[in-house]
């Protein structure tokens, strides 16, 4: 099962751009609130100061009692923004233009009140109960604090915007130390003396930093254990093998004839032990480091000791750059399970840059053995379902960073160690 | 040839000895750094060196023999199979480097050739005039008949060969020859000479007198 990586960066950012949304909606209306409070305050104060302005001109002007002619109440948004009347209880005595034709108030209401679509501000005219009332449209105070709320939105989105852009730049550049680890550790060798990835740029980081260098310490010094171990097993083992050979071929030569038959195979089993043991040796080598080289193939064959029964034949075309003792390890095993095989004959060939293949010609195997080797072969489960020199052949193509391929063949039997990574 | 093999291993230095000797080499075997003081100025066709001794180690040994101005052929035998392993061998003035476990025979072969070219001859087959010399298959022929040669013969041809136009000292060609038992056969070698050019023409080695032998430079 795959677990999708979650960004960093990418929930950050959503994370701060809500935020900044948020923020700024929240400082927009509180804005607009106390802004709206102020406008009020001041569209108010125009309605008194309107109304101390006319009083003077209507004490003076002799208003009777006779009711004007009836004007129709203007609709909200015909455009009267401020209209007057003087009410005398329940007549009204003059207006404005436009001023609904019912009084505004119908008992005397001195200051600020309120009716459904009207502002008004009363102010007694001095005799007779006479009122004055000036008012503004509902409507017109709407508009005005609409426009407010407007331009109050129109400060904020920009802000809002230049700061979500802002807070992902802050974001990328934070995180680029991130990247940057990232890219130091794709080029970091732990095995190198002295490797370290230096000090961290943030406090966060060094932690991290110093738990894998730690871990690459570790890594190293187990890398090293185990190579002085290899040396050591490899002198342990390769010696007295060698001395063996040597023993059974002064036997050889110093033994009667009859007892050269028996000489002969026990030096091969002593070669065939050879190859077990230089198999090991790879295997245990296979996932510390691959020495590339550039291999001329048939030099290669030529140096292989193979079975005399064993005939090769080298086609080689492509270039190949490989680990010539992993190398060689692999195609000695593949070569002896060929012989198992009833080969008689093996071809060596370079088929694509970077891929070898080794093909015999025994009996083979049937299809669905084949496959079940192949997925063996991938899924790097070598345990029972593949012998030696497949296992050995899988091992050595992955520590080159490629695969093995088994090959359909009318006849025979082939392996192809893919020895490059995949493009 | 005359070779000191250097191997603290008991089973491979007695088999190397013992199937270098049937093969006509004369080996010298020293277990140990320190046992190599007995061979001090002694003169071998060849070196064979193990690297890990349990007294220290032969690389260091044979950069030293290097340092000194010691051009003997040296082949290095080692179970150490890394690439950087080889180069550093190789560097260190080996001649050639073989990896355990080996066949002898390939041994042998290898030491041939780091001999042969050597002594200036890539090829196993050497002309001095009527005689033919073929280091590989161990066998010479005057005017195309093979000479039935001991391994002591062999082994006077071999040495003279392969310093084909100069003068070997007698006491140096005893050296090679007879190895650590030279002193004890004072006239052997003038024998193996003098069966020498029974077998292959008077010509061949020719007597510088007061110093030594020569062989006449290739034809």
């Amino acid at each position: 099962m795959t677990i999708k990586a979650v960004s960093i960066r990418a929930r950050l950012a959503r994370a701060l751009a809500v935020w900044a949304l948020l923020w700024c909606a929240a400082l927009g209306l509180a804005v607009w609130l106390q802004f709206s409070q102020e406008v009020d305050e001041l569209l108010d104060d125009s309605l008194q100061s309107v109304a101390e302005g006319l009083i003077g001109p209507l004490v003076a002007q002799q208003l009777t009692a006779r009711p004007p002619e009836p004007e129709p109440e203007p609709a909200p948004g015909d455009g009267r923004r401020f209209v007057w009347q003087v009410v005398e209880g329940t007549q009204v005595l003059g207006s404005a233009v436009g001023s609904p034709a019912a009084p505004l108030q119908t008992t005397p209401t001195p200051g600020f009140s309120n009716r459904p679509g009207w502002r008004i501000f009363g102010l007694a005219l001095g005799r007779d109960s006479r009122m004055l009332y000036v008012a503004q449209s509902r409507e017109e105070r709407l508009e005005v604090q609409l426009e407010l709320g407007f331009a109050v939105v129109l400060a904020a989105v920009p802000v809002a915007m230049l700061q979500i852009l802002w807070l992902n730049w802050r974001v990328r550049r934070d995180l680029r130390p991130l990247q940057d680890l990232s890219l130091r550790l794709a080029h970091y060798d732990p095995l190198q003396p002295g490797a370290t990835l230096g000090p961290a740029v943030y406090e966060e980081l060094q932690p991290v930093q110093a738990a894998i260098d730690a871990l690459a310490a570790r890594l190293a010094q187990r890398v090293a254990r185990e190579r002085d171990f290899t040396a050591h097993a490899a002198h342990a083992l390769r010696t007295p093998l060698a001395g063996i050979d040597a023993q059974l071929a002064v036997a050889l030569l110093e033994a009667h004839e009859p007892l050269h038959g028996r000489l002969q195979r026990v030096r091969a089993a002593a070669v065939r032990l050879q190859h077990v043991v230089q198999s090991l040796l790879a295997l245990f080598r296979s996932g510390a480091e691959v020495q590339r080289q550039p291999i001329v193939l048939a030099d290669l064959v030529a140096r292989l000791p193979l079975n005399p029964k064993l005939t090769p034949e080298v086609s080689a075309t492509q270039p190949l750059h490989a680990d010539e003792d992993l190398l060689t390890a692999a195609l000695l095993n593949l070569a002896d399970n060929a012989l198992h095989h009833g080969a008689t004959g093996l071809l060596f060939s370079t088929p694509a840059p970077g891929v070898l293949r080794i093909a015999d010609d025994g009996a083979g195997i049937d299809a669905p053995r084949r496959q079940a080797l192949q997925a063996a072969l991938d899924a790097e489960d070598y345990a029972g379902r593949t012998g030696l020199g497949l296992m050995l052949a899988g091992l050595v193509a992955r520590a080159h960073g490629g695969r093995v391929e088994l090959p359909a063949l009318e006849r025979g039997f082939a392996v192809e160690l893919r020895l490059e990574p995949p493009a | 040839m005359r070779l000191l093999l250097i191997e603290d291993d008991e089973l491979l230095g007695d088999g190397l000895r013992d199937y270098l000797r049937s093969v006509g080499h004369v080996v010298d075997w020293a277990r140990s750094l320190a046992a190599l003081a007995a061979w001090r100025g002694e003169v071998f066709d060849a070196w064979l060196v193990d690297w890990q001794l349990p007294d220290g180690s032969g690389l260091d040994w044979l950069r030293a023999q290097r340092e000194r101005g010691d051009s003997t052929p040296a082949l290095m035998l080692t179970a150490r199979d890394l690439l950087p392993d080889r180069l550093r061998g190789l560097d260190s003035g080996a001649d050639d480097y073989l990896v355990k476990p080996f066949a002898p025979e390939e041994l042998v072969a290898r030491l041939r050739a780091v001999c042969r070219r050597s002594a200036g001859s890539a090829a196993a087959l050497m002309h001095f005039g009527a005689v033919d010399v073929d280091l590989a298959a161990r066998a010479a022929w005057l005017d195309g008949r093979r000479a039935e040669l001991t391994a002591r013969e062999w082994a006077v041809l071999e040495a003279l060969a392969l310093r084909a136009g100069r003068i070997v000292a007698k006491s140096e060609l005893e050296q090679l020859v007879l190895g650590f038992d030279a002193e004890l056969a004072s006239n052997a070698l003038e024998v193996h000479v003098s069966s020498l050019r029974r077998k292959l023409g008077r010509g061949l080695v020719e007597t510088v007198r007061g110093l030594g032998y020569r062989i006449g430079p290739t034809t």
